[in-house]
């Protein structure tokens, strides 16, 4: 897991010139290549179908690119893959309001991914990781969402902060209810009913 | 399984059930043609925008001893808007002189 730390990065000098045209190109590219895994992986849990996560990867790096200028000047020099993120969940969003469906019902398209194990693992693996999956579609979305970052994509609890637009310790709260809820669901009581 | 799902468990299985998913190939060549696209348009529209003068235009724009037309232009309507205030203003006085002049003459024929 990434323990990337963004606000002890250097600070960008106040006056520095302006960057030029082929500069912003050359780091948006770098941003892009760096992160397209990321915003993919995170637009696939969300939408849960390969289809709709290529157009909303799409979407959230042209959106990128359009304010990329501005958001990198105003980063301070911290890193943007939270400022990506956040552009892909409110893509995400849109997306489940416009279609009227309920995010959760996302994953439930999401197929667990195989292991390199003994064959009886694999099978009882998988059946682990459906359940983890399931259990996942019932907590609240924020809940859900910052799982989602941290799991899939790695991030920090400042980085999901930022993408969410929470404080550090709100997000820090986030995580380990949704965990503890998602224990509670998971245990053999919450089977039982 | 579920009794075996201890925090820590759960935070492997999470890691497990939550794998990063790489991206189709055809996404990274499109959007990167995509990009470039965007990238060329900005560059063809600045340069179109530019080409709407000419050379010598541009050059003249920018030479300081052409900035003294519009510099007097600008001075001689300015003159000219404070004149006309001028004159509205002496306007106004000539009428009430006016009625000024009648009252006195009217002041004069009377008994």
């Amino acid at each position: 897991m990434s323990t990337e730390e963004e606000d002890g990065g250097t600070q960008a000098p106040a006056e520095a010139p302006a960057p030029s045209k082929a500069e912003l190109d050359r780091a948006f590219e770098d941003l892009y290549r760096d992160h397209l895994r990321d915003v993919y992986s995170y637009a696939y849990y969300r939408v849960g179908n390969h289809h709709d996560a290529e157009d909303l990867t799409e979407q959230a790096f042209l959106q990128a690119y359009r304010h990329f200028e501005r958001a990198r000047r105003e980063s301070n020099g911290r890193p943007l893959r939270p400022w990506l993120i956040r552009i892909a969940h409110n893509l995400a969003s849109n997306y489940h309001r416009d279609r009227a469906r309920r995010p959760t019902a996302a994953l439930d398209a999401v197929e667990p991914p195989s292991h390199p194990h003994a064959t009886e693992r694999v099978v009882e693996g998988r059946e682990e990781l459906r359940e983890v999956i399931d259990h996942l579609e019932e907590l609240p979305d924020d809940r859900r969402e910052a799982l989602i970052m941290r799991f899939a994509l790695g991030m920090s609890n400042r980085e999901i902060a930022r993408a969410l637009g929470r404080t550090d310790g709100a997000t820090k709260v986030l995580i380990h209810r949704a965990i503890k809820q998602l224990e509670e669901l998971m245990s053999p009581e919450a089977d039982d009913e | 399984m579920s009794e075996a799902a201890t925090p820590l468990d759960l935070e492997r299985l999470l890691a497990d059930a939550l794998r990063p998913i790489e991206p189709p190939e055809d996404l990274a060549t499109r959007m990167e043609t995509t990009l470039a696209s965007i990238a060329e348009g900005a560059a063809a529209e600045l340069s179109s925008w530019a080409d709407e003068f000419s050379e010598g235009e541009l050059q003249a724009l920018r030479d300081p001893r052409n900035w003294v037309r519009p510099v007097a232009a600008v001075a001689v309507g300015g003159a000219a808007a404070g004149a006309l205030v001028l004159v509205g203003m002496r306007q106004r006085r000539k009428s009430s002189g006016l009625r000024d002049t009648a009252e006195q003459l009217l002041r004069d024929i009377r008994p």
